[in-house]
């Protein structure tokens, strides 16, 4: 018996001992009617050829491992950013539980949502019913401040219009007349996760700028010398946007950030659960229309909401997920061009700081191979990052990253040479990527908690940047933006780099002769 | 230039609704009003008078083989015919697969956020027969066609489905502010065809529009892919049609909202024309061998 | 009022039912007259639990349920390792349940097992548009292109699949014909269809029967029968519960051929008609199975529960008690052999948990099943409900819950916060979503899906396991700091 009350095994070494052993043999043997070992070894030896990756490659139909989820994610992730703010989903209610567990998994907090419960009925007659009653029963049941509705496949698919139900769902007093109640369709088999967060950002902004959907006067323009902050779908978003505010702060600009979900995503444990928690207030969304210039840090997560704000006016810059020094530069020399205010001599500081520790580590990167996957913006501030470093990226892969996004990233190699040697492939997915692990290895492999998989199976160590990371914890507390991201960022990078030096040199009388305690 | 106006015709299928959108759209045309039509039938043979060809290259088809609609331009997409109308089709699958309505409300989208509405006077949306599930009702939706015209004849199911559509008009018309412009009766040279499309239009809350004769000259212009206003301008069929692009010009501001009325209510309608024969209660759900009739062929 | 001020059992049913009056108070009267048959609690000698079950969620309660893919993709299919499981659709569902259920197996993955990977038709609008059987048809040949091992397929439909009209079945016959009879499964487990997770179990379940079991009529079997074959039904081998319990019965001198479903095979799906008794975990996802094997095959089915000494021996005994005198003494030996260690396990960390309060809401069988397991560790449960339980779920519950206990179906996100503020219990039991809500609230919680990245829970190894986990969740230091030292 294995078990042991004073030294209670857990499931990693409760089964390696020799009863289950046997047991799991046995099971295989005689009931599983397993693959003959000859022939696993031989197939397992067959995924990693130059065959198999052009069999894999000609793949149409088939989808495998994506590093993608579906629209509605990211309408839930750009709507809890706003005050008090509760998404519906209308369409059916699994979808709902799964954008919950999927956030909670990741940011290890709650995540509200609600749905409005579909089924077969409503399939056929159409979600207005549905609609009616979930926004009254939100309403009366979660007190928000602000519904902001966004669709599933299905309502999708059997052409629910979100404008005409919420206005006949007032009507029927599910809420009252003047309550916001935003919405966007969001269909699943369109874009990805930042198509959605995208086309929510973009409804909220028409619902308070453009008349709440023709029930308000059109807000008119008065141009300040706000900035307003679009952060894009991103899972860091709890410290990136809190350093984004200090770095604001520090140049003395004020700012807008549209869609801030850092608080709502880190709420203390002090014996209140806080349902809602800060966020963009709607007073603020609103006013957001003065503004001087918007800035998104994310371009693929912004193309429909971009032209919209550029449309009343305003300025538009769009960075793409800027990591590391030249992209922080850019972010920092953006803001204080449309302000006409100085990079702060703390901000300078800080930029030195990092330009420092990449000098001092930059001997045990330079020259390295990478692969980077996840989502378009990621993938080149990453990138732009790796290459100031003096690495070698050689495997480029965005599963919702397109044509456009694709020349993008090879001109950014470009402009380098260290990035000569590197190819970029939009719209493949992880199993494309373990092939390219094997047929042009890299030394790391940077991607989410999926890319466990490809390192186990390939053997390239997995720097977890990205989203989802389920299996490391709080992560996502640390900001991967400004010159402070960049350090968090290369720390992550070289503790991996250290690690991996370490297990290699560590066996006695072997390879322990590098294991030095000096690097 | 005047704001943009957005029309619809819906009707049965097989009523004449694409040869009447056609010509009336083509003799617009005559009077200088710049024209788009979106077919939103599968089969895409909305703007085939127009081109004087059936639209191969529909939006959907063209999609499915790019990839995605983000992958199209608008030139890809829209043709242009008679008179410089601008002509696009939605198209969609086969009958029996997919969901063409859906694929209705990716074509809308696609015109709308590529600027197809552009420097046009005239926007109209040729829809399938009924309305048939949430898709095919996005051209009535807020801020897509304001006014709908439907065409019908004299013949029951005509009339059915002309309530039916305007059952749809009502559920969007609060919330949308979409209206019914009028009804288009299509000779079918059926019994008291007239009085009934009058009084059916009376019982809907909006107006016969125009009485369109029926005339062979239709058929000769359709088989050379023609509208009439093309084929036989001085025809009598050509002045019609004339007449009834003026009327729908005119009739900007004055669509009504609708009230369908019951199943029971259309059928006292047929009645009342001598339509439709009153029938004892007692003779309700009995085979005509029970009530001794002679099987009639 | 929480449970240390009341103290009698009708002071608690008192503040249980002004309880549940309180939390109806907030919803329109429509919901509330709705809701108000979900919410009771038990009282002693009645058949059932007093809740209506198995209803359609009302539309922006925030319900925790899911959706028959998840039911049937997630919990029944999915672990079959040794097939490839379509998510057939937009990228979404299969993103989402991608890995997450910790349906533990053995094998190569990626070559002859398939588990953990998220195999998706990643529907465009063009599929929605033209329809996705030609698609679908497509996906299959590369499957067998690229994962030659494979030894089946199942499409787990998404919800458009139903709404455009594909033809599924049509495109899974001729691709099983194309490839010399290869097990080709379509699923019509559309997320709109039905109330929860629920039917999705019963479809799958349907799909097996008809898809699986059919197909195999007149095949000669893979191996010689005994007398004591036996089939867990409905253990999905979370964390390796059903390892746990395999263990078990295969000591007490049973031979198990087969494991529905976790680090199951579909040459083990294809074995058990052979059983000569199907063994039932999880009742709530696999009775209809287990129905159709008496009914077809004439093979009985017995519930068991393995949480926790008690149940697991009364369980051995009754799973014995269809078997001979041999077996039937195996199984006190069994017993006997685990007894010090349940002993040592019960001293260790009943003193820590005696008299500790839980709260319940999981998913069809956990709200009763682990009761006898905290009770074992001296806890008391003072409220349960469940996710997507039916009505022969609330009369097996009448079992083991105490005169007076909180019952709430379906609950919402509201009810369970505002019941679990009331109560104060000193542990609650649910899943991912809800984890946080009350950990924030300084409550202890434990997720009762995955076991919160632990496990096995069964048997008597898991018991040790599931011991130890509540006494840190319980007696974790870190809720003593919740409240600031200067905050009043």
């Amino acid at each position: 018996m294995p078990q042991n009350a004073d030294n209670v095994l857990d499931h990693f070494n409760l089964f390696r001992q020799p009863e289950y052993k046997e047991m799991f043999e046995n099971k295989k043997k005689n009931f599983e009617n397993p693959i003959a070992d000859a022939e696993l070894e031989r197939v397992r030896e067959w995924t990693k050829t130059e065959e198999y990756r052009e069999k894999n490659f000609a793949r149409e139909a088939l989808t495998v491992n994506p590093a993608k989820a579906c629209q509605p994610l990211g309408a839930v992730f750009a709507a809890v950013g706003f005050e008090s703010t509760i998404p519906f989903v209308h369409g059916s209610q699994g979808c709902v539980a799964y954008y919950r567990s999927h956030f909670s998994r990741h940011f290890k907090e709650p995540t509200s949502c609600v749905s409005s419960s579909m089924t077969e009925d409503a399939a056929v007659f159409g979600g207005l019913n549905n609609m009616i009653d979930g926004l009254a029963n939100t309403y009366n049941m979660y007190k928000p401040k602000m519904i902001a509705v966004s669709t599933t496949c299905m309502a999708e698919v059997i052409g629910d219009d979100l404008n005409a139900f919420i206005k006949t769902s007032k009507e029927k007093g599910s809420v009252p007349q003047e309550f916001d109640v935003p919405f966007a369709h969001t269909p699943a088999f369109v874009g990805s996760h930042i198509t959605g967060y995208d086309n929510v950002m973009k409804g909220v902004i028409e619902h308070f700028w453009d008349g709440k959907a023709g029930t308000a006067p059109k807000l008119e323009r008065v141009p300040n010398e706000k900035i307003n902050f679009l952060g894009g779908f991103d899972g860091y978003t709890v410290g990136n946007l809190r350093e984004v505010k200090r770095i604001f702060n520090s140049m003395g600009v004020e700012y807008t950030i549209l869609g801030d979900n850092s608080d709502v995503w880190d709420t203390p444990t002090d014996g209140e659960f806080r349902m809602y928690d800060g966020g963009t207030t709607l007073e603020e969304a609103a006013n957001a229309i003065h503004a001087k210039a918007t800035i998104s840090m994310q371009q693929y997560c912004t193309e429909k909401t971009l032209p919209v704000i550029a449309a009343h006016g305003q300025e538009t810059v769009a960075l793409n997920h800027p990591i590391g020094v030249k992209g922080t530069d850019e972010f920092l020399m953006a803001i204080s061009r449309i302000s006409g205010k100085p990079v702060s001599a703390e901000l300078t500081k800080e930029r030195g700081r990092l330009v420092d520790a990449m000098a001092d580590s930059a001997a045990h990167i330079h020259g390295k191979k990478f692969a980077i996957y996840g989502d378009p913006d990621l993938c080149l501030g990453l990138t732009s990052f790796l290459l100031e470093l003096g690495a070698e990226p050689t495997t480029i892969l965005s599963t919702n990253g397109g044509k456009a996004w694709q020349e993008k990233t090879e001109k950014l190699l470009a402009s380098s040479p260290f990035g000569k040697n590197c190819h970029v492939y939009a719209g493949k997915d992880l199993w494309h990527m373990r092939s390219l692990l094997f047929t042009d290895p890299v030394d790391f492999l940077i991607g989410n908690t999926y890319g466990k998989y490809l390192e186990r199976d390939t053997g390239t160590p997995l720097i977890r940047i990205g989203f989802p990371i389920f299996d490391r914890h709080h992560y996502h507390r640390y900001p991967v933006w400004g010159y402070q991201g960049g350090m968090n960022v290369l720390v992550w990078i070289l503790d991996k780099i250290f690690d991996e030096i370490d297990r290699n040199t560590n066996v006695v009388a072997k390879s322990d002769y590098s294991f030095d305690i000096i690097r | 230039m005047a704001a943009l106006r957005q029309i619809a015709f819906y009707g049965k299928g097989g009523i004449g609704k694409s040869t009447t959108s056609q010509n009336t759209l083509a003799a617009l045309a005559e009077m200088g009003q710049k024209i788009l039509i979106v077919g939103c039938d599968p089969k895409a043979d909305s703007t085939r008078l127009i081109l004087h060809q059936k639209a191969q290259d529909t939006i959907l088809s063209l999609a499915a083989e790019a990839g995605s609609v983000e992958d199209l331009e608008l030139e890809d997409v829209m043709k242009v015919g008679f008179n410089d109308i601008r002509c696009v089709e939605s198209g969609g699958p086969e009958p029996g697969v997919g969901c063409a309505g859906r694929g209705v409300i990716t074509s809308i989208n696609f015109l709308e956020e590529n600027g197809a509405y552009e420097g046009v006077d005239y926007v109209s949306y040729d829809v399938l027969g009924d309305v048939v599930c949430g898709g095919f009702a996005m051209p009535i939706r807020e801020n897509k066609a304001q006014e709908i015209y439907i065409v019908m004849s004299g013949e029951m199911m005509a009339m059915y489905a002309a309530n039916n559509i305007s059952k749809g008009i009502l559920k969007y018309a609060n919330s949308g502010g979409v209206r019914l412009g009028g009804l288009v009766c299509n000779e079918r040279q059926t019994d008291k065809e007239y009085e009934l499309a009058e009084s059916l239009a009376g019982k809907l809350g909006t107006k016969l529009i125009y009485f369109v004769p029926r005339d062979n000259i239709v058929q000769h212009a359709e088989l050379r892919r023609m509208t009439c206003i093309e084929f036989a301008p001085e025809s009598k069929q050509a002045e019609h049609y004339r007449n009834l692009a003026t009327k729908i010009h005119a009739n900007v501001g004055n669509g009504t909202i609708p009230t369908p009325i019951t199943m029971d209510e259309l059928e006292d309608l047929l009645m009342e024309h001598g339509i439709m024969k009153a029938v004892d209660e007692s003779e309700i759900g009995k085979k005509a061998s029970e009530l001794g009739l002679t099987a009639v062929a | 009022m929480s449970v240390a001020v009341a103290e009698t059992v009708a002071e608690i049913k008192a503040r249980n039912k002004e309880l549940v009056q309180e939390v109806l108070k907030t919803y329109p009267e429509k919901t509330a007259k709705r809701r108000a048959k979900h919410l009771g609690l038990y009282e002693e000698g009645k058949p059932d639990c007093g809740v209506k079950s198995n209803i359609k969620s009302i539309p922006g309660v925030m319900t925790i349920r899911g959706c028959a893919y998840a039911g049937s993709k997630g919990v029944v299919w999915g672990p079959i390792k040794d097939m490839i499981h379509i998510s057939h659709g937009p990228v979404g569902c299969g993103q989402y349940s991608w890995a997450s259920r910790r349906n533990y197996y053995i094998g190569t993955t990626g070559v002859d097992t398939f588990g953990t990977m998220q195999f998706t038709s990643d529907f465009q609008e063009k599929d929605i548009v033209f329809g996705g059987d030609k698609k679908l048809a497509k996906i299959i040949d590369e499957i067998e292109v690229l994962f030659p091992l494979n030894k089946g397929i199942s499409v787990q439909s998404e919800c458009p699949i139903g709404l455009i009209g594909d033809d599924i079945e049509a495109v899974s016959k001729a691709k099983t014909k194309e490839y010399a009879g290869k097990t080709i499964v379509p699923v019509r487990c559309e997320g709109f269809r039905g109330v929860s997770q629920s039917l999705g179990h019963h479809i799958a379940n349907d799909a097996i029967r008809d898809w699986v079991f059919d197909k195999m009529e007149g095949k000669p079997a893979r191996f010689e029968s005994t007398p004591y074959d036996v089939a867990i039904i409905g253990d999905y081998n979370i964390g390796g519960d059903a390892w746990s319990s395999r263990i078990l019965l295969e000591e007490m001198g049973l031979r198990v051929v087969a494991q529905w479903s976790g680090d199951g095979t579909i040459a083990e799906l294809e074995a058990t008609p052979r059983a000569k008794l199907n063994v039932l975990h999880c009742y709530r996802s696999m009775n209809y199975i287990s129905r159709h094997m008496e009914e077809k095959y004439g093979t009985p089915w017995v519930e068991y529960n393995f949480f926790g000494p008690s149940k697991i021996a009364e369980s051995l005994r009754k799973i014995a008690s269809h078997f001979d005198e041999t077996i039937k003494e195996n199984a006190e030996k069994v017993i006997a052999k685990y007894q010090a260690l349940c002993d040592a396990v019960i001293a260790k960390y009943r003193p820590r948990l005696e008299g500790k309060t839980v709260m319940l809401y999981v998913g069809g069988l956990r709200p009763r099943h682990v009761i006898g397991a905290y009770e074992d560790l001296g806890m008391e449960i003072v409220g349960t409900g469940y996710e997507f339980g039916h009505n022969d779920d609330y009369q097996r519950t009448t079992h083991y819950v105490k005169d007076g206990t909180l019952i709430y179906d379906d609950v919402t996100g509201y009810e369970f916060e505002k019941f679990v503020e009331k109560v104060q219990p000193d542990l609650v039991g649910s899943g991912i979503k809800e984890k946080y809500v009350f950990q924030k609230m300084g409550v202890p919680f434990r997720q009762m899906h995955s076991w919160d990245y632990s496990g096995p829970y069964h048997g008597y190894d898991g018991f040790a396991i599931f011991a130890r986990d509540m006494d840190m969740a319980i007696n974790s230091p870190v809720w003593k700091m919740t409240k600031a030292p200067w905050a009043a």
